[in-house]
């Protein structure tokens, strides 16, 4: 991992609050469902930032908002030094080279009418002046980087499997060489002996382009495996991000600790012994989040103060990269 | 112990237009009172269809039985007329669902659900349901039971949805109850919350649970007993311990090696190479042969025997190189 230089991508308060529909005689305030409330985060070249958290907690809309896919309602957007939020037209689209995404359902996110050579060769095209040649060459590079052999560019996505599916997606978002990757649950429609090859390929590629990736994902134990650092995110905020090793040493938010209790681990004398964090509930509807702390509805150590103050994201004693937002973090707190 | 449930050599095949389908081909095992056995596989292993088949949850779809024998309690549910197999499915065999979200009908009030196996099976009158339904409701932790039963699916949440299938399930106090993936669905908090409270009530009741899940962080958690399925077959069976320390199945070592977990972390995983096989293409022998690291001549040629290992440690492989 290198983590040297300027983050490549800076968010700054970023929020997706997207209109709640509520009929066409209703002339009360209009509601929103705040998916993204104020996040803030770098990604730096070369690493890979693991977005975590439950359905719900905003991570897919944040994920979007970042290729501007869906238009944030608020905040700042640099990438590459540029503010991504004031490009338009063409020169968004230009500038989108150096940012794709890798989305969750390979069945869902390849075109069934075209065959795999057009997919890949459709963004070299809108891209840059190539020969039929040259766009020939970078498809068949780009097969055989993902491990598929150049001839399937012939072929049609139903001729494929869901893992194969996968690398195809894969290398239609490298295709254009970007800088940055977005991997939105990439994985996660993938039988366990099929994933374990995708996420080692994503990996694999990451670390031999020296590409930047955000990998969002649900699930805890495939984050950690591909992540160098880790933010966890809970009803539109993130509640605590780390560097990977910190973060599994000592989680200091409540709901880190709740997330990484509850994972059952392929191990049954390890689930013998093991103390679970009881939490209360669910999460709430980000409609109508909590006052104060988002989480303190569900929280083991809520004191007073948690209903009322919103937490910031703050500096933790052990380590300048890890940081937290929680009052009680810290503190004492038995099981 | 006399088992509760016991499959036989079942057989249950799709015969499509593409071709037969061997889904569930031959597979034998006994559940019992009081244990939970963990039916694990990925998708297209055939652990579904080999619950929901021998209940005729499947009849719409091509799907035929074969061969083999379902004994409840010594008797065979294959050979039952469809009345008796009604009066058996929802009482004393339950079933939960992995999609609490399609599972209830969105159309009616959570109690008139709930108390419909009291109404059909027990001959309750309503009224006297409708409290039992109250009950229900409170030992699978819902609170304000009784406004909750004048409530609709869609004012639950998931995991909410799915306690009401749970409490639904155990109305009539099942002695098997059949779980399909019942928490994939969830989130991890709410799923921790869910297999705690399927393993008190099961403590309780002395109750058989068949657990299908592609997890096997949930069978470490959850399983007494394990069944890994692979293409329609049986690859390996045994404790819960014999399964996860003392495998001497290919697949289930790559199985275990490959699933990424939170008290680890190292390199690259070792993956399984290939992909799970088509199952209107399978050809003779072992189905997990084309990606098996220790693929020999015979395996291509016929499906092993069984390989008695320990008092319940059954493993269906050829080779004598897999070690412990």
């Amino acid at each position: 991992m290198k983590t040297q230089g300027p983050p490549l991508l800076v968010v700054k308060d970023l929020k997706v609050h997207y209109p709640v529909r509520t009929g066409v005689w209703n002339f009360s305030e209009p509601r929103f469902v705040r998916a993204v409330d104020g996040v803030s985060l770098e990604l730096f070249p070369g690493e890979v930032l693991g977005l975590v958290g439950e359905s719900g907690c905003g991570k897919s809309s944040f994920g979007r908002a970042l290729l501007r896919l869906q238009e944030p309602t608020s905040g700042t957007l640099t990438v590459l030094d540029q503010n991504f939020l004031n490009l338009s037209g063409k020169a968004l689209r230009h500038f989108r080279r150096h940012i794709q995404m890798v989305f969750q359902d390979p069945y869902a996110s390849l075109n069934p009418r075209m065959t795999i050579g057009e997919m890949l060769a459709e963004p070299l095209r809108a891209h840059f002046s190539l020969t039929s040649g040259e766009i020939n060459h970078r498809v068949d590079e780009k097969l055989t980087q993902v491990g598929l052999s150049p001839p399937s560019k012939k072929k049609y996505p139903h001729e494929f499997s869901g893992g194969q599916r996968q690398r195809i997606a894969i290398a239609r978002a490298l295709i254009l060489n970007p800088k940055i990757l977005i991997a939105d649950e990439p994985v996660s429609s993938l039988d366990v002996s099929v994933q374990a090859q995708a996420l080692n390929l994503l990996k694999e590629i990451q670390s031999s382009a020296e590409l930047s990736m955000i990998f969002i994902s649900h699930n805890l134990s495939v984050v950690k495996t591909i992540s160098d650092r880790i933010a966890v995110m809970y009803l539109g905020k993130i509640v605590e991000t780390g560097q990977r090793e910190e973060l599994f040493r000592s989680p200091q938010h409540p709901y880190t600790q709740a997330l990484i209790s509850a994972i059952p681990i392929p191990d049954p004398l390890k689930e013998r012994q093991r103390k679970r964090m009881p939490l209360l509930g669910e999460i709430p509807s980000p409609e109508k989040p909590p006052s104060g702390c988002a989480f303190h509805p569900r929280c083991p150590w809520r004191v007073e103060r948690c209903s009322q103050d919103p937490p910031e994201l703050e500096v933790t004693q052990s380590s300048a990269s890890h940081r937290v937002s929680c009052f009680e973090a810290g503190k004492a707190h038995p099981l | 112990m006399t088992p509760v449930l016991s499959l036989k050599n079942y057989q249950a095949f799709f015969h499509t237009r593409r071709g037969v389908i061997k889904a569930v081909n031959g597979i034998s095992y006994d559940v019992f009172p009081g244990q939970t056995l963990a039916v694990v596989g990925e998708s297209g292993s055939g652990k579904s269809v080999s619950q929901l088949s021998y209940l005729g949850l499947l009849t719409g779809s091509p799907l035929q039985i074969m061969g083999g024998e379902v004994l409840f309690h010594g008797e065979d549910l294959l050979k039952m007329n469809d009345s008796r197999l009604r009066a058996i499915r929802g009482d004393k065999i339950a079933m939960i669902f992995q999609e609490p979200m399609t599972s209830l009908n969105p159309y009616l009030k959570i109690g008139t659900q709930l108390i419909e196996p009291l109404v059909i099976h027990r001959k309750k009158t309503k009224r006297e349901a409708w409290k039992l339904g109250i009950e229900a409701l409170e030992r699978v932790g819902i609170s304000r039971a009784s406004t909750s039963m004048d409530a609709y699916p869609h004012e639950f949440s998931g995991g909410m949805r799915q306690r009401v299938m749970i409490a639904m399930a155990l109305t009539t106090d099942p002695q098997v109850l059949i779980a399909d993936e019942p928490t994939t669905a969830l989130d991890v908090t709410v799923q921790a919350q869910i297999l705690e409270l399927l393993k008190s009530i099961q403590k309780e009741k002395k109750m058989a649970m068949i657990l299908i899940t592609h997890d096997l962080g949930v069978v470490a958690n959850s399983a007494d007993q394990v069944v890994v399925m692979y293409a329609g077959k049986i690859f390996e069976k045994g404790s819960v311990d014999d399964i996860f320390y003392r495998s001497r199945h290919p697949y289930t070592q790559a199985l275990l090696r490959s699933t990424p977990r939170i008290d680890r972390s190292d390199g690259p995983l070792p993956a399984i190479a290939g992909n799970t096989p088509d199952l209107l293409m399978l050809k003779e022998g072992c189905p997990f042969a084309e990606r098996c690291t220790f693929k020999e001549t015979v395996c291509e040629e016929r499906f092993p025997e069984a390989n008695v290992l320990g008092p319940q440690h059954i493993r269906f492989c050829h080779s004598e190189k897999v070690g412990a």
